[in-house]
């Protein structure tokens, strides 16, 4: 079976984003302030000192999924203020501090 | 009347046929206590035949449903001691899936020996390990427990079971198809949010209420939390909060399924609802009974949608829409042999939807149906 590609992603594609914490790297995508993508890689999964902590945490707890990084969504949004994440909707106004 | 000349403007839906390949993994028959009951059961799946029974040693089993003797129909057999007699001369098979005895004969030939597959009992379930490889299930490959399965704090199971005819990636589909949640399903989505990381997608949905749908259990409830995952690539645990105005009901639903063919699937679902001092036993087994009933009408909503929808392999996405596209490449890592699965298929991603423009309309929507007096 043949995967198609996203036709959301001909308007903006995804593009690097480093974390402020661990420095892994990243794809990410923001259609509006509220809309986020992200995809992980292995290694960026596995240097996310969130993510093991996490691990730790809900090792007891029913089904735990990791929910998200929040240093890597801070990251995110430093990114898109900055101008190296352009959201694809740039109709919305961004809140001027996080 | 006019021909449409420029054709380059036409978006065209491409689908390949379903795929006659089966997903890896485990997946759920039904209960114990239906299919462990000493009758030996017939289950179609995987495009076969297989028999299921419980023998005197509690074990239950799975074999591949016809006799290798004379192609005897083994679900039309009957239970003798730890074997499974078949109906047309009393071949007699063990559940590891050799013949044990042919009781009219000095002794078994040589290669009698049939298909088993590998089982497993939790929570109340029965479990098989479908692997077109055919190799042994990996450690880490695994169905979480359900504590209140096995807790005196909740109910039994209500368990339902149905065939719908179509491939089983449309209710694959449904855990990231958010908008659809409000049109098919009279539910008011106000978050939304996929996570694909290794053999387990997750959906995360708050819903509101829908005070215009009058009467229904949608317009009693305040709200839903809900927090869904697929183990594998077919049998999904939600742990889902119905919020009404005197208490919160606590539920476990099971969404699963196994395919018959490229064209069909059992779907199965199951309910179990946390006892409360709001909720004590009586109660909150009507509860479990009438929550299902309102997911069996949710499942036919969906029923209906893909009795006559068409497969589409490139849908046409807008930025409100979930990640159907990564959904799928995520489904894809259990059609291909172990070795060939890559990474993007497996890495995690998440997706979370902006919900203030769908959350507007839709509650536009609602305040017009109630000033108008009239259900959608």
């Amino acid at each position: 079976m043949s995967i198609h590609d996203d036709n959301r992603l001909d308007d903006a594609p995804m593009v690097p984003v480093e974390c402020r914490r661990c420095a892994a790297t990243v794809l990410a995508r923001k259609s509006s302030w509220h809309q986020t993508s992200i995809q992980w890689s292995a290694t960026a999964y596995q240097a996310c000192p969130e993510r093991r902590a996490a691990d730790v945490i809900s090792a007891h707890g029913p089904r735990g999924v990791f929910l998200a990084c929040a240093e890597l969504k801070g990251s995110i949004a430093d990114a898109v203020r900055r101008g190296d994440v352009s959201v694809v909707d740039d109709t919305v106004a961004l809140p001027t501090s996080s | 009347m006019t021909l449409q000349a420029d054709t380059d403007d036409i978006r065209f839906i491409e689908a390949e046929a379903a795929p006659t390949r089966f997903a890896r993994g485990w997946h759920c028959l039904g209960l114990v206590n239906d299919l462990g009951d000493g009758t030996p059961h017939a289950i179609n799946a995987f495009g076969q035949r297989l028999v299921v029974f419980r023998g005197s040693d509690d074990r239950i089993n799975v074999l591949d449903g016809y006799c290798r003797h004379m192609g005897g129909d083994l679900t039309q057999g009957t239970v003798k001691g730890n074997e499974l007699a078949c109906p047309f001369h009393d071949w007699r098979w063990g559940g590891d899936g050799r013949c044990k005895s042919v009781p009219y004969a000095r002794r078994v030939p040589r290669l009698a020996r049939t298909a088993t597959w590998t089982t497993m009992q939790q929570d109340g379930m029965l479990f098989v390990w479908n692997d077109p490889e055919g190799n042994a299930p990996p450690e880490q490959v695994t169905i979480p427990r359900i504590e209140g399965a096995t807790s005196e704090e909740w109910t039994d199971w209500h368990w339902y079971t149905t065939i719908v005819n179509t491939n089983c990636r449309e209710i694959i589909d449904n855990v990231v198809d958010m908008a659809h949640f409000f049109y098919v399903h009279g539910s008011l989505p106000t978050e939304f949010k996929n996570i694909f990381s290794g053999h387990v997608a997750t959906q995360y949905m708050n819903g509101g209420s829908r005070p215009d749908l009058g009467g229904t259990e949608g317009a009693a409830m305040l709200g839903t939390t809900s927090v869904a995952s697929y183990y594998g690539p077919s049998f999904m645990i939600d742990d889902l909060i119905y919020h009404y105005a005197e208490a919160d009901h606590h539920t476990i639903l099971i969404n699963c399924h196994y395919p018959i063919d490229a064209n069909s699937f059992v779907l199965q679902y199951g309910i179990i609802v946390k006892k409360s001092d709001s909720l004590p036993a009586d109660e909150a087994m009507q509860t479990a009974i009438s929550l299902g009933e309102f997911v069996k009408m949710g499942f036919e909503q969906d029923v209906a949608i893909w009795r006559t929808k068409a497969r589409i392999d490139n849908p046409l996405l807008v930025e409100e829409d979930g990640p159907v596209y990564q959904l799928r490449r995520w489904y894809e890592q259990f059609y291909v042999d172990a070795a060939d699965v890559t990474s993007d298929m497996v890495d995690r991603f998440e997706f979370e939807i902006d919900t203030t423009r769908p959350t507007e309309h839709w509650n536009r929507e609602i305040e017009a149906n109630l000033a108008a007096g009239t259900a959608p």
